[in-house]
């Protein structure tokens, strides 16, 4: 156990010891929620001056100001039913939570291909600790990382005009946080394969951008999935990171989920697979010799 | 198996594709000696091992490390052995300290113990005063140094030197050295790999040449010297007059063989008595240089190869063909 412990702190120490990436890593999120979140502006649409919208023949008998509120609520209903809410910033910046996860997890994989080919990971081979303490010390490195980022995201949003549902518990709190993390797994153990797979960085870099656009965009991470053409709707409702969505949306801003338990047994069951297989490889790799 | 065997390696085989790069290598290593695999770049002396340090799964063969299987009993070869890898390991983003306890704590130890022989390692290769600097701060002898620090926190019963003194100025090197030999004081036993013959030669006790993943010879380093009897000379000549010369010597009954188009080696015996008559029959010849040398490591690698340890003393096979073609 000692040595997972103090293979998990390298990773922090290292990540603290960066100064300019840590900086990087804690301002990114800033200014996507802050750019991104606020740039889309849907709440411009729905104020809106009646005045012109009422025929000259009606002009004094009907209140602009009754048209105004009627196409007001019709709009809001609709965007309501698209978002979970009637405010775009807080369906995006709750969207950030999940999809910053999927960036994050690309990261994990690209350390181990430097430990490789800075020869570290052969000095901690030759050690007895056991090989599973070594995906494992990467693993629980990147989900602390990305866990302290998604809080300061989240913090970060709260003055940008992120709103909570009311009557928050501690339990709305927890389960977005696990849906994180078992989204962060999911995302880590693809790049782990592939970081025990190849001694060149390149490959992960050239598969992050294979992978994480559309992981973020065949889901409900930024675009609800009604405005989806069917077919990828299809697809979405198969991807991970869209359940997990649902579920940070449930409890944080009291979004509908189709089917609550549903999502959360496919994000761990999909996770918990891809964790095994990925831990697997990764530990019959490290004994074949790197 | 012999138990005075600090390390018996037994017909160990590594295949990558087509290329054998270490052919059924068998030697033993008495416990407490510093044995040195001399051999040039591309030998197999760093898939030995990486072999015997458990990192490499052989294709053939086996080797026991105080009768653990390099196979069998990883775990247990792994306790009671240090590697210091030919390449810098080292996490250059942390301090000497951080990477030493963290090889401490791998290895299982308690915090108080890890502590205390992180000290102890960091003291030994005389880093301790440099243990809060990061990494990236060392010059290249601290890294190296710190290299074996490293591999000293479990107190190895086997050390796996790859290379050592690799890229490190005279001076830093003979220091390495010293810290080396206080190592074997202890009662280490010591498989170094090197190309650097002066290095064999001042460490080894045994000495086991290399090349093309097989080992040519094994002795003691004074019983290699005596396998080429008596001294070199090398002569390097204009171009048109070197294979006369050969032809002239030749005739007067010296060993003289070219060795590419405007060298000449000649052995001797005593370099001393022949060395006027040489240069008598030299006169008149166009001779650029005249090298006389002893019997060392060196000269008894190119006896037994064909070629030298380093990269500029290799020989080229296709010269010495164009070169033969021309003396017939
Ligand atoms: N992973 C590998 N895949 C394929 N070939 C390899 C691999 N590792 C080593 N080789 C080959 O095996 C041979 C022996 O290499 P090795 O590194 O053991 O030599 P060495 O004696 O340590 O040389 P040097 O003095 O340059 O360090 C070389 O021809 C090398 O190209
Ligand atoms: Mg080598």
């Amino acid at each position: 156990m000692s040595g997972l412990i103090v293979l998990f702190e390298r990773e922090l120490k290292k990540w603290f010891g960066r100064r300019p990436v840590l900086f990087m890593s804690l301002v990114t999120p800033l200014i996507w929620i802050a750019l991104f979140g606020k740039s889309f502006n849907l709440n411009a649409l729905v104020n809106i001056s009646a005045q012109s919208l009422i025929p000259p023949q009606l002009q004094g008998f009907i209140d602009p100001k009754v048209i105004e509120g009627m196409v007001k609520k019709a709009l809001n209903k609709q965007l309501k039913s698209m978002f979970g809410t009637t405010d775009y910033f807080t369906f995006f910046a709750s969207g950030m939570l999940v999809a910053f996860c999927i960036f994050q997890g690309a990261f994990g994989g690209v350390g181990v291909v430097f430990d490789k080919r800075l020869g570290y990971m052969r000095r901690i081979l030759v050690t007895p600790v056991r090989r599973s303490y070594i995906f494992l010390a990467k693993l629980f490195g990147t989900l602390a990382r990305i866990s302290i980022l998604s809080l300061l995201l989240l913090g970060t949003s709260i003055p940008l005009g992120f709103k909570f549902k009311p009557n928050l518990s501690i339990g709305d709190i927890i389960m977005p946080w696990v849906a994180v993390m078992l989204l962060s797994v999911f995302i880590l153990s693809i790049y782990m394969v592939m970081a025990f797979y190849t001694d060149n960085q390149e490959v992960l870099f050239a598969a992050s951008n294979l992978i994480n656009l559309p992981l973020m965009f065949a889901s409900n991470a930024i675009f609800p999935l009604k405005q989806m053409p069917g077919w990828l709707q299809t697809i979405a409702e198969y991807n991970p990171v869209t359940h997990a969505a649902y579920i940070v949306r449930y409890h944080l801003i009291g979004s509908p989920i189709p089917n609550y338990w549903e999502s959360i047994i496919y994000l761990a069951a999909s996770s918990t697979v891809l964790l095994a297989f990925s831990m697997y490889y990764s530990v019959r790799k490290m004994d074949m010799g790197v | 198996m012999p138990d005075n065997c600090a390390v018996e390696v037994m017909g160990l085989t590594k295949r990558f594709g087509d290329l054998v790069a270490v052919d059924k290598v068998s030697f033993c290593i008495p416990k407490g000696i510093v044995f040195s695999l001399l051999g040039p770049n591309g030998a197999g002396k760093t898939t030995t091992i990486n072999m015997l340090s458990t990192l490499l799964k052989p294709t053939g063969g086996d080797a026991y490390i105080h009768g653990y299987s390099i196979i069998r009993d990883r775990g247990e070869v792994r306790q009671i052995i240090g590697l210091v890898p030919q390449d810098l390991t080292a996490d250059d983003e942390l301090t000497g300290w951080e990477n030493v306890y963290i090889q401490a704590k791998l290895y299982g130890l308690p915090s108080g113990k890890a502590e205390e022989k992180t000290e102890e390692a960091l003291r030994f290769m005389e880093l301790w005063d440099h243990r809060k600097r990061r990494v990236s701060t060392y010059s290249g002898g601290m890294r190296r140094r710190l290299e074996i620090a490293m591999s000293l926190v479990n107190e190895p019963r086997v050390m796996f030197l790859d290379e050592p003194t690799l890229g490190l100025d005279v001076h830093s090197r003979r220091h390495l050295w010293g810290l080396i030999e206080r190592l074997k004081e202890q009662g280490t036993t010591i498989l170094l790999t090197t190309h650097y013959m002066e290095e064999a030669e001042y460490l080894a006790d045994r000495i086991a040449i290399i090349d093309h993943g097989k080992i040519v010879v094994e002795d003691t380093p004074d019983g290699l010297k005596a396998r080429i009897k008596g001294d070199r000379i090398y002569l390097r000549l204009g171009e048109e007059e070197a294979v006369s010369v050969v032809k002239a010597l030749t005739e007067k009954g010296f060993n003289a063989s070219l060795r590419n188009s405007d060298s000449i080696i000649v052995k001797v015996e005593r370099s001393e008595e022949i060395l006027p008559e040489l240069i008598s029959i030299l006169q008149g010849r166009k001779l650029l240089e005249i090298r006389v040398v002893k019997p060392n490591l060196e000269e008894v690698f190119i006896e037994l190869t064909g070629r030298g340890l380093r990269g500029e003393e290799s020989f080229d096979s296709f010269k010495y063909r164009v070169m033969r073609r021309r003396m017939r």
